[in-house]
């Protein structure tokens, strides 16, 4: 079955990036593959928009760098997420549930009826 | 905050993080390559794949970069760097902009101090902006001369809004409005004081003066620099004599401020006792004059006791206006409140002085204006001058910018290759036109930097040419931070102008053709319309010049016309010089003797061919003028007179003058005989008419030996013989028609007071020359007497002209320009079209075209861009030169001479301009043209 990649969202990719260090520090290659074998290869993320991306997200504070070997032994630079970082997730996290239950009431409101 | 401070410490260690993302990159790309080599794909496919799936690794480099540090500013500073770099590379491009910028730039710098000055300056006080000041007007078809405004002492102008209108009253309506509490907080009077004799520590000089109510400082302010300002109780009949002084005038007189207080100044030989000085900066409430002296209104009283009218009736009479006043609004009461308070107050009590229906019907209404900027004389007289000049320096800006864009233009499609290598780089299109924008607005700036200094000069040279034009100058133009912001504005607005076009067109490049073409290239259909827009600048620029070349046509018209105006008296070679013996303490009629015998004196001085005297100047200070009428007439019941300027052709005007003034002057007598010895004081009456007075009066009859009634100021009338009829002369002003003129001889004292004489010294050679002698006679005379107004005659009627002498200067020398700038425009361009249809050329004469031929193709061209340049110049220039019909003379707007010169002048300078080029395509060798296609 050939699904359709979906389209990601503006700004989605920092709070996908945000969420999979939650899980442990990685470097940029691995971040963008957990991010499309986890989403049932519905997302790919453009290598293009990643690393700005990280950076970006390196710049607000979010998300501290540092050279690490990776498991290959190949230096790489690896990110972790910082305190701040675990707060704006928590924050971001709450407001994709307060929009994803909005979307999900309008668009079936058979489903509300139902229950 | 915790970023901002993150950014500036990467800022530093940039190149560190410029290898570690090069490392970081690198990582990934071995990461894919990696993945697909387990996948199953061969490495080499792999690197490849990994690769291209990476995607545009530069545009991914900078856009991660852009993380890094503030975008906007890095990528200003590259911009910066790059712009400066290309301007030093062409320094002769750079050099030749920047100055045409400087050029207009500057000279609109200029003009705008000016204009800042004029129109924006408010007065050096507490809140000016609460201040109004106290107008009436007599509307439209009403006439002041109907009107309860029996006499008057001052200006009435001919406002284009509002009729015949005033700022006069008389004194009894001050002291009715000054009662007005409930709309203003104050209210306060004033009166120029004309030329006060003024003796301070054994010197004398004239100097102006001003004569201010008790609340005047109060009302605007202001604090003494010393001692104290004159107060309420000074402005009474009885009061001590005290004034206060300038503070300029003190530091001249005084050495500063602190030692004037408590002397004694003698004001036309009054003892006047200095109370204290006014602060500095501080000009009065007209920014015309500027005047020495602050005295109480009360105290023309003891400066002029036999000035008509009289004590009483000065302070007393509803029907004499030359009472000036301000006041200033009580907070939260707007000028249209105000204005309806005052007026009803003023409208009622005015109507109460009509005498007859006839003034009953013309009452003047009252009027209430805006203050803060003081009185508008000065607004009034240089405005529009102003305004004109700047549209010429305007009209220069615009074709100095047209060129450079041109020149920017030329250059961006020579830079081609360069631009789609970047776009093709990944580059926006945005981010090109903002790199180019910033050189053209580096540009700018350079030019605006020079402009400035530019500005500085031309102000100085400005204010010198305006202030011969009267005599005290009252603008002070200066590079305030007003003006330099709009310099600032107006650099950075012309900088954007001339880059956006070259920029826009520049990258409008599709990439993959110019890549492909070959170094020596044809055309392309982005270089086609880069070169119209070209031509539209060309014609632009032509369109420019003739404007400014039909208005140089016009002005020196103008100029040669008012040079070559017959004035009926010799103007070449007479000294002229004021003296007021009164002011310093002659009585009659020892004051007339002390004339006489000064005038011999005078005449006795080797090299002085005559002398003589009259009690005004002949051109440019107004004239005395009543009806003078032949015997049997009644006095005209609307007959205007006294002192003043302008009035009606067909009214009369009078000089006094003394004997021997018609050959001195050389007018000629056409019949009869000079005034001499015989016509003194206590002899018949007699008087000289000339031919003006005679058509009017007589119809051209011969008018010796008849008698005429003079009806002169505050006197009985006088009954005259007329003794001589003389040619037509100029008094007062010096176009149109000659005016009617009644000469009397001074000495006979019929109704001109003898106070300040004018002398006229026809000279053999340069007449300034005998200044030194003149003062020394005057002061060997009377050294209480100061010679004041020392000039020539021909300077006194160049004076007159200064408006059309400075347009007529500047317009020639803008129209010379902007013709240079546009035939260097048009010689690139037609140059441009000849390397670029080389080719077509050569074929064309190895085909057999005659020189001639390709000559006229050229040609052509160059008359097509003309033709079109005519075509919208011509009917804008006679649409827009009515606006300056009020500074010509003897030229009409649409002056067809002056248009078909310039179009003339115009046309053979593009042809001229054309012509070079069209030669050298004629020169073409067809082999080696064909060679290069």
């Amino acid at each position: 079955m050939t699904r359709r990649r979906v389209d990601l969202l503006q700004g989605t990719l920092d709070v996908l990036i945000l969420r999979t260090l939650a899980s442990g520090p990685n470097h940029g290659h691995a971040i963008a593959k957990h991010i499309q074998q986890t989403s049932e290869d519905l997302l790919q993320v453009e290598t293009g928009s990643l690393y700005p991306a990280l950076h970006r997200l390196e710049a607000q504070g979010w998300i501290a760098a540092s050279w690490e070997l990776s498991d290959k032994g190949k230096r790489a630079r690896y990110y972790r997420l910082t305190a701040r970082g675990r707060k704006q997730l928590a924050a971001e996290q709450s407001k994709w549930e307060a929009f994803s239950r909005a979307m999900r009431l309008i668009l079936n409101p058979a489903d509300q009826e139902g229950q | 905050m915790n970023s901002f401070f993150r950014k500036l410490s990467w800022l530093a260690r940039r190149r560190i993080r410029e290898d570690q993302l090069a490392a970081e990159l690198q990582f990934h790309l071995e990461e894919e390559a990696e993945e697909r080599v387990a996948a199953g794909m061969p490495a080499q496919d792999a690197c490849t794949a990994a690769r291209r799936e990476l995607g545009n690794l530069g545009l991914m480099r900078e856009d991660t970069r852009a993380m890094w540090s503030w975008t906007l500013l890095e990528q200003l500073l590259q911009d910066l760097r790059y712009g400066a770099r290309t301007i030093l590379r062409n320094p002769a491009f750079t050099i030749l902009a920047a100055l045409s910028l400087a050029l207009g730039i500057g000279a609109n710098t200029a003009i705008y101090s000016f204009m800042d000055a004029l129109l924006m300056r408010s007065l050096p006080v507490a809140d000016p902006g609460s201040l109004v000041v106290l107008k009436w007007h007599v509307a439209g078809n009403k006439s002041v001369h109907d009107s309860v405004v029996h006499d008057v002492s001052g200006q009435i102008y001919d406002d284009p809004r509002t009729g015949a209108t005033s700022t006069i009253f008389p004194y009894p309506a001050f002291e009715l409005l000054r009662k007005s509490s409930d709309v203003l907080s104050v209210v306060f009077a004033y009166r120029p004081a004309r030329k006060l004799n003024v003796m301070v520590l054994g010197q004398a000089e004239v100097t102006g003066g001003e004569h201010v109510s008790g609340d005047y400082f109060r009302g605007l302010g202001l604090a003494p620099a010393a001692g104290r300002l004159i107060m309420g109780d000074d402005d009474r009949a009885g009061a001590p004599a005290v004034v206060a002084l300038s503070y300029g005038f003190a530091q001249r007189r005084f050495g500063d401020a602190a030692s004037a207080v408590g002397q004694t100044v003698l004001i036309n030989n009054t003892p006047f006792t200095t109370v204290g000085v006014a602060p500095p900066g501080f000009f009065g409430v007209d920014p015309s004059k500027a005047p020495d002296l602050y005295l109480p209104l009360h105290a023309d009283l003891l400066l002029n006791p036999e000035r008509s009218p009289g004590p009483v009736d000065r302070y007393l009479d509803e029907h004499y206006y030359w009472t000036e006043m301000m006041g200033r609004l009580r907070p939260g009461i707007t000028i249209a409140q105000a204005r309806t308070a005052l007026a009803s107050k003023f409208n009622a009590w005015v109507a109460a002085t009509a005498t007859n229906d006839r003034e009953r019907k013309n009452l003047p209404e009252f009027l209430l204006q805006d203050g803060a900027a003081g009185l508008d004389n000065l607004r009034r007289s240089y405005s529009e001058p102003l305004y004109i000049l700047l549209a010429m320096v305007g009209l220069i800006l615009a074709i100095a910018c047209a060129n450079i864009a041109n020149l920017l233009l030329a250059r961006a499609t020579s830079r081609r290759r360069e631009m789609a290598v970047r776009l093709s780089m990944g580059a926006g299109r945005w981010r090109m036109i903002r790199q180019l924008l910033t050189e053209s607005l580096l540009l700018a700036l350079l030019g605006g930097g020079a402009g400035i200094l530019l500005a500085v000069w031309g102000i100085k040279f400005l204010t010198n040419v305006l202030a011969t034009r009267s005599e005290s100058f009252g603008l002070y133009p200066e590079l305030n931070l007003h003006v330099l912001a709009a310099a600032l504005l107006l650099t950075v607005v012309t900088g954007l102008l001339v880059g956006l076009a070259p920029a826009l067109q520049a990258t409008r490049v599709d990439p993959m053709p110019v890549l492909k073409e070959s170094r020596a290239g044809g055309l392309h259909s982005g270089e086609r319309r880069g070169f119209s827009f070209g031509r539209l600048l060309v014609v632009s620029q032509m369109a420019i010049c003739l404007l400014l070349l039909v208005g140089a046509g016009l002005f020196v018209r103008t100029l040669s016309n008012l040079h070559s105006l017959d004035v009926g008296f010799e103007r070449e070679n007479i000294l002229l010089f004021k003296l007021n013996a009164r002011q310093a303490g002659h009585r009659n009629p020892e004051i007339l003797s002390f004339y006489r015998n000064l005038e011999e004196r005078l005449a006795a001085i080797p090299g002085v061919r005559g002398a003589t005297m009259a009690n005004s100047p002949l051109i440019g200070a107004g004239a005395w003028g009543w009806p003078v009428l032949p015997l049997g007439k009644e006095r005209p019941e609307r007959a205007p007179g006294g002192h003043g300027s302008g009035f009606a052709r067909t009214a009369t005007r009078v000089l006094g003058v003394g004997p021997g003034f018609f050959s001195t002057m050389r007018v000629p007598l056409v019949a009869g005989r000079e005034f001499d010895e015989r016509d003194r004081m206590g002899a018949p009456p007699v008087a000289i008419v000339n031919e003006a007075w005679a058509k009017v009066n007589l119809e051209g009859a011969n008018p010796v030996g008849r008698r005429v009634t003079s009806f002169g100021l505050r006197t009985k009338p006088q009954q005259m013989e007329i003794i001589g009829l003389a040619r037509n002369a100029r008094y007062d002003d010096l176009t149109g028609d000659f005016p009617a003129i009644v000469y009397m001889p001074f000495e006979q004292n019929l109704g001109v007071p003898v106070d300040e004489m004018t002398f006229f010294l026809h000279t053999a050679g340069n007449p300034l020359g005998y200044a030194s002698a003149v003062r020394e006679i005057v002061h060997q005379a009377d050294a209480r007497v100061p010679v004041e107004g020392l000039n020539t005659q021909v300077a006194q009627i160049e004076r007159e002209m200064v408006p059309e002498t400075l347009f007529a200067r500047l317009c020639t020398a803008f129209a010379m320009l902007a013709l240079a700038i546009a035939c260097v425009g048009l010689y690139g361009t037609t140059s441009y079209t000849v390397a670029r249809r080389t080719g077509e050329i050569g074929i064309r004469m190895a085909l057999g075209a005659q020189r001639g031929v390709v000559v006229w193709m050229v040609l052509r061209e160059v008359f097509v861009l003309a033709a079109v340049g005519l075509a919208i110049s011509v009917p804008t220039a006679l649409a827009v030169s009515k606006f300056v019909e009020s500074f010509l003379f003897g030229v009409k707007p649409n002056d067809p001479e002056s248009l078909m010169l310039a179009v003339g002048i115009l046309v053979s300078a593009a042809l001229l301009a054309g012509y070079l080029p069209a030669r050298r395509a004629s020169r073409i060798d067809p082999t080696i043209a064909l060679r290069y296609e």
